[in-house]
């Protein structure tokens, strides 16, 4: 476990102390969401706002700690080093977990604390767990789309892959107005996304209604592809880096 | 857990090589390379750009797996990182992260082994005391690479793997490693290096083995490698190095 723990302090030194990381992962989602969205007075939309918002941080911290970070690690001489330790794959990759799960809930924690602090935002008291949950669990699947993106992304492309992959679909996802303010051809596109189908479950979660099967099933679907996606991209890296 | 006894460690090669292939599509870097590496023995890896050395590194520390051969470290697959924990290792291009600092970076390393030196004693050790604080991926390459060879100690390791350890430090850096290493072989521990610095070899290996073209060429101490080209000390007129140096270019087929 100590390892682990040391790969969790040192990505998370690391990162925080990189303002290039930071600004969009902490800073951008709660700026946005008070450039936009508030102060207002509509309760039932400045609290689906929050929680759109906050799955925008944790899909900005998912797409640029382990997309534009594993792209860009693969191949320093620093990741070559990582290798003649007694360390296993694995450990390395729960330390970034850990130190990812860290940041996400510290970007969600900015834009929730902000909303309360600028808007009547409501959420019951019985809706924060299943709200936290569906944040939790929709976390994970874009984590994996990260990692995966960090796999098949060239260290230089990484970042611009990134950034245009978390605008878009945060876009197309519905997550910076309601679904149903986007044009017709996005519309048409959104329910099939992975942020439009998180943000079903969310909002479901949050408003305290019951999500449809369809954003779960949909949610798996994409939580299996990414997997898919990373698995191959990890094992072609290491054909290609060290074997 | 695996356990890496005394006897394990003693009783047979510390580092092997037995018969290894290795290829890159159509390029094949190593041809059947046998290597040994024994408790209290510094064999220096030498050979010409492109000789397979640094693969022959990759394949001991289970970086590469071979096409053919086994490679063995402290009796075990390299490939293992439990095994690993007894070896110390620097990769040809040393690099570290920029945000963290020379102290950050040994402590974090210290953390993978079983009985690491302390963080201040491993930088005294290798004079990067002064520069504890200091962000690593910002050191001079000569210090960065000083810092490469500190952390190949940091857990007290039976074995130590050096692709080119002084490339890039001054002369008085480079000699102090070499009373490091010295000390190191003295106390029973082994070393692997590769190197291009033909006096580095002749002032510290026990066994020289030459590669060419991804096959081993000659090994034996300084003396029989000379003695195998074709030269004596007294055939050379100048000091040592330039007799292993004129070695080396005959038995690897280069121009003397």
């Amino acid at each position: 476990m100590s390892v682990v723990l040391a790969h969790f302090k040192e990505q998370t030194l690391q990162h925080l102390r990189a303002p290039a990381y930071l600004l969009p992962t902490l800073a951008l989602p709660g700026l946005f969401y008070f450039l936009f969205e508030g102060p207002d007075t509509e309760v039932g939309l400045v609290t689906f706002l929050m929680a759109s918002y906050a799955m925008w941080a944790i899909l900005g911290v998912a797409f640029f700690q382990f997309g534009a970070g594993i792209a860009e690690e693969r191949a320093t001489p620093w990741e070559r080093f990582l290798r003649t330790l007694p360390l296993s794959g694995l450990q390395r990759l729960a330390g970034r977990v850990l130190s990812a799960a860290l940041f996400a809930a510290a970007a969600a924690a900015v834009v929730i604390v902000e909303a309360h602090l600028i808007n009547p935002v409501s959420v019951a008291a019985g809706r924060w767990l299943p709200w936290l949950g569906a944040l939790g669990a929709g976390g994970l699947v874009v984590a994996l789309g990260g990692i995966a993106m960090g796999y098949w992304a060239s260290p230089r492309a990484a970042t611009p892959v990134a950034t245009l992959a978390w605008l878009l679909l945060a876009y197309l996802g519905g997550l910076w107005a309601t679904p149903g303010e986007l044009p017709g051809w996005a519309a048409e596109v959104s329910p099939y996304l992975p942020t439009r189908l998180w943000g079903e479950v969310t909002w479901a979660a949050v408003q305290g209604q019951a999500a449809s099967p369809g954003g779960w099933l949909g949610l798996t679907a994409w939580a299996v592809g990414f997997a898919v996606l990373a698995l191959w991209g990890y094992r072609r890296d290491e054909g290609a880096s060290y074997r | 857990m695996i356990e890496l006894t005394d006897d394990a460690v003693g009783a047979r090669a510390v580092a092997e090589l037995r018969g290894v292939h290795k290829h890159y599509g159509e390029v094949e870097a190593l041809r059947g390379v046998d290597l040994q590496v024994g408790p209290g023995e510094l064999v220096a890896l030498l050979g010409p750009n492109g000789a397979g050395k640094t693969t022959a590194v990759g394949v001991l520390l289970g970086q590469r797996r071979p096409n053919a051969g086994s490679a063995r470290l402290l009796g075990r697959d390299p490939t293992l990182p439990a095994t690993r924990r007894l070896v110390g290792a620097i990769p040809q291009l040393a690099g570290f992260p920029d945000n963290l600092t020379v102290a950050e970076v040994a402590d974090f390393v210290r953390v993978h082994y079983p009985d690491p030196a302390p963080t201040p004693e491993l930088l005294e050790r290798f004079g990067l005391s002064q520069v504890a604080g200091r962000r690593a991926g910002g050191l001079s390459g000569g210090l960065t690479r000083r810092l490469a060879v500190a952390l190949a100690f940091a857990g007290r390791p039976r074995l130590v793997v050096l692709d080119e350890p002084t490339t890039g430090l001054d002369v008085e850096s480079r000699r102090g490693l070499w009373e490091i290493l010295r000390a190191f072989v003295a106390d029973g521990g082994a070393v692997l290096l590769t190197t291009h610095y033909l006096e580095e070899a002749q002032a510290l290996a026990s066994r020289v083995v030459v590669l060419a073209d991804g096959q081993v060429v000659a090994h034996g101490s300084v003396e029989e490698i000379t003695a195998r080209a074709g030269l004596s000390r007294g055939h050379v007129r100048v000091p040592s190095p330039p007799g292993l140096e004129e070695a080396i270019l005959r038995l690897t087929g280069g121009s003397s």
